[in-house]
């Protein structure tokens, strides 16, 4: 087998789940607020959070690269010591969660936007609090639109390679992932390999969507209700 | 909480919100066990009970249920929802359709149990209540609208509530199922005591369920007193009438024969019989008659060979004027409330009436509605709005 395929493919998968797991509470809370609470600056926030789906991905990697070098805003200089990101597997972390978090938090929130918020009201008049409510009532009835939108950050982050590169390198056993091993066999003009992780790519893709719809399927949560009434 | 500290506390609500077309503004106090806010749609009754409720912050005021204080918008004073501790029961049920009928019946349960109420005692009784036996495993989506209703009732009883909320009950299911699930209602009435708000547009419900009630147009209380009084108020009446005004009497199953049932009317000791179409619940059984008050003619003396089957002697207590037309009660003993029945005026003149002449009542069996709540009956009505229910989805 090709070790260095193998190697790239565990990689792809470490950074993408690390990355997801990163986004994913801060996403759905954010993505909460988002669907129920009018605040001031919203609307940036909102236009803030789907920044990384307008921009090239080498941008947002240059963005980051700025950001995490000696002189950045969370660089040596800055904080006092080193993060130590930059050409690590905790770079393409970063970039990957990065460029995930607007499919993650749009998705949520259009779920959460689809939970009547009379339910919610209901499970209050019912002694739960706010929290409570929440958990028990607000997760599971989205809990399908949730998982949803991991899955899409999930293979966002696993296809991410723009910035990527430029944060993390593409560094073979380090930071290079199945995107940027697929790139660097076609630049040597190696097509055995690229071959090779093209067909790994495709499976794990193609197990992602079969695993979600599964998923989606098992469960029907989202039973219709009857509209309330006028007055 | 025990049902007895509980039937004492008095609701008291004085609030203004205002609403998209006008303001809501309210005030009373009442120590009754059933309240019923009765108009038309629009109204702003549901976002009365809303208020109590806790779901609208914007209005301003003051509630207060027994010596609790839920809002008060000079102090500062809210309540959340969580902890005023009410049953809410709006149109539409709102079951949690990620959970099947026991776990909704059972989501108000830690609440229950916080204040020390016995929640398997109240959760079987509530079940036999509103026969929810057979449907505890059930997925919500796979109710009928009937059931959807019953299993909102029972997750609010089972919360252990100190104010029951029922908005509109019956509205979102169709005739023949609120004859069936009125009585229902009635039972909870009677075996909860819980204090209770209800938001209604249905006469028969309030005249079923109310001890007294509240005439809301347009954001503003326009009369208040007993439904049968205030129902056939001038001003309540021709309301009343476009929302199918119904003479609603209690009375026992006598018997059964051929196609017709004979009821007693009042309480058991009473002479009054009626004839009706033929019924399908048990000799025994109370139940409620519906006639509607254009249903019933005055004759002032004994007529003969009439096909109306019903030819009841009555008095006259009281003559109204609707303009064009009159609205006259009539007693049939004292045990039973007045009668309600539209005439025109040219009959008034015609006829004589005033208050204390004697009058006999005709009443066509077919003309009477029957509200009686029993296993069995109606069942095959229920399965056959599951079966369209099922199609429509």
């Amino acid at each position: 087998m090709d070790d260095n395929a193998l190697t790239a493919l565990r990689l792809s998968l470490q950074v993408a789940s690390t990355a997801t797991l990163l986004v994913l509470i801060p996403g759905v809370m954010l993505a909460y607020l988002l669907a129920r609470f009018e605040f001031r600056g919203k609307s940036l926030v909102s236009a803030l959070v789907g920044l990384p789906l307008v921009l090239p991905p080498t941008a947002v990697g240059y963005l980051l690269l700025e950001a995490f070098s000696m002189q950045g805003m969370l660089g040596r200089e800055a904080l006092g010591f080193d993060l130590d990101v930059l050409l690590t597997w905790k770079a393409a972390v970063l970039a990957s969660a990065v460029m995930s978090v607007p499919l993650v938090v749009r998705t949520a929130r259009v779920t959460f936007e689809g939970v009547d918020p009379r339910l919610e009201m209901m499970a209050r008049t019912l002694g739960h609090g706010r929290l409570a409510t929440f958990a028990r009532y607000t997760l599971p009835l989205a809990s399908k639109g949730l998982l949803a939108a991991a899955i899409l950050g999930f293979t966002r982050a696993i296809g991410e390679f723009g910035a990527t590169v430029t944060i993390a390198g593409n560094i073979p056993g380090r930071t290079q992932t199945l995107a940027s091993a697929i790139f660097s066999a076609q630049q040597v003009g190696n097509d055995r390999e690229a071959y090779f992780l093209l067909a790994v790519s495709l499976s794990v893709g193609l197990s992602a969507i079969l695993v979600s719809e599964h998923l989606a399927r098992r469960r029907p949560l989202r039973a219709s209700l009857p509209s309330p009434g006028a007055a | 909480m025990s049902a007895q500290t509980q039937a004492g506390a008095r609701l008291e609500v004085r609030i203004r919100l205002p609403l998209d077309r006008f303001e809501l503004e309210v005030d009373f106090r009442t120590g009754h066990q059933v309240t019923g806010v009765f108009g038309a749609s629009g109204a702003g009754k549901t976002s009365l009970l809303e208020t109590v409720a806790g779901l609208r912050r914007q209005a301003k005021g003051r509630i207060r249920l027994g010596r609790e204080v839920w809002l008060d918008s000079k102090s500062g004073t809210y309540r959340r929802p969580e902890e005023r501790h009410i049953g809410y029961v709006p149109q539409d049920g709102l079951l949690f359709p990620h959970q099947d009928v026991r776990r909704n019946l059972l989501a108000g349960a830690a609440r229950a149990r916080r204040n020390g109420g016995r929640l398997e005692e109240t959760f079987s009784s509530v079940c036999r209540l509103l026969e929810l036996e057979t449907l505890l495993g059930r997925q919500v989506s796979t109710l009928s609208g009937g059931e959807r209703q019953r299993v909102a009732l029972g997750r609010a009883l089972c919360s252990g509530p100190r104010l029951l909320l029922l908005d509109e009950p019956l509205a979102s299911l169709d005739l023949p199922l609120r004859r069936r699930v009125l009585p229902f209602l009635r039972r909870v009435r009677r075996e909860f005591q819980t204090p209770t708000l209800l938001v209604s547009h249905d006469p028969a419900e309030v005249q079923a369920l109310c001890d007294e009630l509240i005439v809301l147009q347009k954001g503003r209380v326009i009369a208040r007193g007993s439904p049968r009084q205030v129902l056939t108020d001038p001003k309540v009446f021709p309301l009343a009438e476009e929302a199918g005004f119904e003479n609603l009497l209690p009375g026992f199953l006598l018997s059964s024969q051929g196609a017709t049932s004979r009821v007693r009317l009042g309480s058991p000791v009473s002479s009054v019989q009626l004839t009706t179409p033929r019924l399908t619940a048990r000799p025994g059984d109370d139940l409620l008659v519906g006639i509607p008050a254009h249903e019933i003619l005055i004759a002032t003396r004994l007529p003969q060979g009439l096909s109306a089957q019903n030819i009841l002697p009555a008095e006259v207590t009281s003559v109204q004027d609707l303009g064009g037309l009159r609205l006259v009660r009539a007693a049939l003993a004292p045990d039973i409330p007045d009668l309600a029945i539209e005439v025109t005026s040219q009959a008034m003149s015609d006829l004589q009436l005033e208050p204390g002449k004697p009058v006999h009542l005709i009443i066509k069996a077919t003309g009477c509605s029957v509200y009686a709540g029993r296993e069995g009956k109606g069942e095959a009505r229920e399965k056959h709005e599951n079966l369209s229910e099922t199609s429509r989805n």
